[in-house]
């Protein structure tokens, strides 16, 4: 489904991504794991358009990416949420779900005039919403504004709000970064079973390694803009290099 | 004696209040909901006035066969004796300028956001602001609509009213209609998915790009749409007046809104109508209190000033959202949200 080919970018001389390649297969959950400063983050922002690579190439679904601006990728279906969630402060936790289907008829001002229009697609989406905030335990806040909200429920709701925008391939940049270990479990149950039920694909990146690795099929792990080591969790828990990478060498 | 005609001055304050609250409504669109520094309200509020102001001019003249230029006294002169000749004449040609006005208004803000939309805000603010006084300078030296002197004996569309007490109150009440219909314009795209695409315009642009959204595209409508209504405040101003001249149009006037909008909270049509009655109040007292004593020693021309400076900075200390402050979205959204977690738990 994804499909990254010898990816590099630089920045200056620092080479925060050196040629990596990697592939995500449609309906798997793919982890990407590294040390701090490993290329984690920028291989999410080059796959999404944030920035353009300096070589290599990015496909998705068999058409080629690199180069699309970040809202054309967005309405392709490849979705991401931010390390440090980008929310509506002033929105209520609905609206900030709500805002994410790309399309919609009311957001044309012409059309924003006649609620008739509107209003059967507003009412369907309100409660697609709904049912993935009670999903994600974030119901009772449904009309709380974001800025009111705690820092594990800001990173749930970025979630819930990949999870609202027509996603095909979600890329998740640490979604339980802050949140309690049986929160971020049940989160993990439900990325499993939005696969399961959806179809969806996801790539996350995640320090928790404890979680992670009871969830995904294969792990991807950077370190210093390379791949180091990729396979199944155990097999890559395994491996001499990455013990290294993380707790240097002994 | 002091006379003070109460019927009067509340008639004026009503009219005064009206276009204010128009025009401070169309700045909420664009601060307020949007987050667009518009600095040059005051030019789509001109070249609304300039706009009628020329057009019912140049029509009446037209009209009745005079030839002369627009701006000379035979002009004033002969606009008086017809002004009151053919009512049907005068009504259609005000709602003929309101619709033209909203759209030229409307398409001229549209052409000046377009190069600032795409950069940061402040480029904005700058732009109109600059073609504000720009304008307003060309306009003092623009002969053909009076230069300086401007404009003046604009047939007003009630003139056939032989009254002026009732002509002026079924004029207030016509401006207090298009206020209502602009509140409730305002009040109907706020509360719509467009409305909530301009909160997230202002809360965090760049992840409203993220999202897919086009947001040049809905900063030019929003920016349409309030010069639009603007232009739409400065017809109604120069039919009150009878006259326009550029110095009307100082940005000052921009400040006022701007003042009203803060004073009666960002981002809520009902505080921009409470700011503008208030101010416009304050305006028109001092106005009247100025008459009262032409001697005082303070001027209490100079005095409004300094009590609307004084109520923002009251304002910004005590309240800073403003006396109403924002209010959540009420789309379909909650209801069908309602709908679903009611269905569940009788279930």
């Amino acid at each position: 489904m994804l499909e990254v080919i010898d990816l590099a970018r630089y920045f200056g001389g620092i080479k925060a991504l050196d040629g990596v390649s990697l592939k995500v297969k449609k309906g798997s959950i793919v982890g990407l794991i590294g040390p701090n400063g490993s290329g984690k983050t920028t291989l999410f922002n080059v796959v999404t358009g944030f920035y353009e690579p300096t070589r290599g190439e990015v496909w998705f679904n068999g058409e080629r990416i690199d180069g699309l601006n970040p809202n054309e990728i967005y309405l392709k279906g490849l979705v991401r949420t931010f390390q440090i969630p980008r929310l509506f402060q002033s929105l209520s936790v609905l609206e900030n779900v709500l805002v994410t289907p790309p399309h919609q008829i009311g957001e044309s001002p012409l059309n924003a005039l006649f609620k008739k229009k509107w209003a059967n697609q507003e009412m369907n989406l309100a409660r697609q919403a709904f049912n993935i905030l009670k999903m994600l335990g974030l119901a009772p806040y449904t009309n709380i504004k974001v800025s009111d909200l705690s820092a594990a429920h800001i990173k749930l709701l970025e979630t819930a709000r990949g999870l609202m925008g027509g996603a095909k391939l979600l890329l998740l940049d640490e979604p339980t970064a802050g949140v309690a270990y049986t929160t971020a479990r049940e989160l993990f149950d439900f990325i499993v079973k939005l696969r399961d039920e959806k179809g969806l694909t996801f790539f996350i990146i995640e320090h928790r390694l404890e979680v992670l690795m009871d969830y995904v099929e294969y792990v991807y792990v950077l370190h210093n803009g390379k791949l180091l080591s990729e396979g199944k969790p155990d097999e890559v828990v395994e491996d001499k290099k990455v013990i290294e990478a993380y707790i240097g060498e002994g | 004696m002091l006379g003070f005609d109460v019927i009067g001055f509340l008639i004026s304050w009503l009219t005064l209040f009206g276009t204010y609250a128009i025009l401070s409504m169309s700045l909420n669109l664009e601060i307020g909901f949007t987050g667009m520094a518009d600095f040059g309200k005051v030019a789509f509020y001109g070249i609304g006035a300039y706009l009628a102001a020329t057009i019912t001019a140049f029509t009446f003249l037209f009209v009745n066969g005079i030839k002369c230029p627009l701006h000379s006294v035979e002009a004033i002169v002969a606009l008086k004796e017809c002004a009151s000749k053919n009512p049907a004449l005068n009504v259609s040609i005000f709602v003929l300028c309101i619709l033209i006005t909203f759209i030229i208004t409307g398409a001229i803000g549209y052409l000046i956001s377009y190069p600032t939309l795409r950069v940061g805000p402040a480029f904005l603010g700058i732009t109109v602001l600059s073609f504000g006084e720009l304008l307003r300078i060309f306009m003092r030296h623009f002969e053909p609509t009076g230069g300086t002197k401007g404009l003046a004996g604009i047939p007003h569309p009630l003139a056939w009213i032989p009254d002026p007490r009732l002509r002026d109150g079924i004029y207030a009440a016509i401006v207090l209609v298009v206020m209502l219909l602009t509140y409730l314009l305002s009040e109907k795209i706020a509360n719509s998915p467009f409305g909530r695409l301009m909160r997230t315009v202002r809360d965090d642009e760049i992840a409203t790009l993220c999202l897919g959204k086009h947001v040049p595209r809905i900063k030019a409508a929003v920016f349409f749409l309030a010069s639009g209504l603007a232009g739409i405040a400065g017809v109604l101003l120069a039919y009150y007046l009878g006259s326009v001249n550029p110095d009307m149009f100082v940005p000052a006037v921009t400040f006022n809104v701007w003042a009203m909008v803060i004073f009666g909270g960002m981002g809520n049509n009902k505080g921009a109508l409470i700011g503008s009655a208030i101010i416009t109040f304050v305006d028109r007292i001092s106005f009247v209190v100025n008459l009262l004593f032409p001697q005082a020693i303070i001027s209490p021309d100079y005095i409004r000033w300094m009590i609307v400076g004084l109520l923002i900075l009251i304002t910004l200390l005590f309240k800073p959202q403003g006396l109403m402050p924002e209010t959540p979205i009420k789309t379909l959204a909650l209801t069908a949200v309602a709908e679903e977690s009611g269905g569940e738990e009788n279930a």
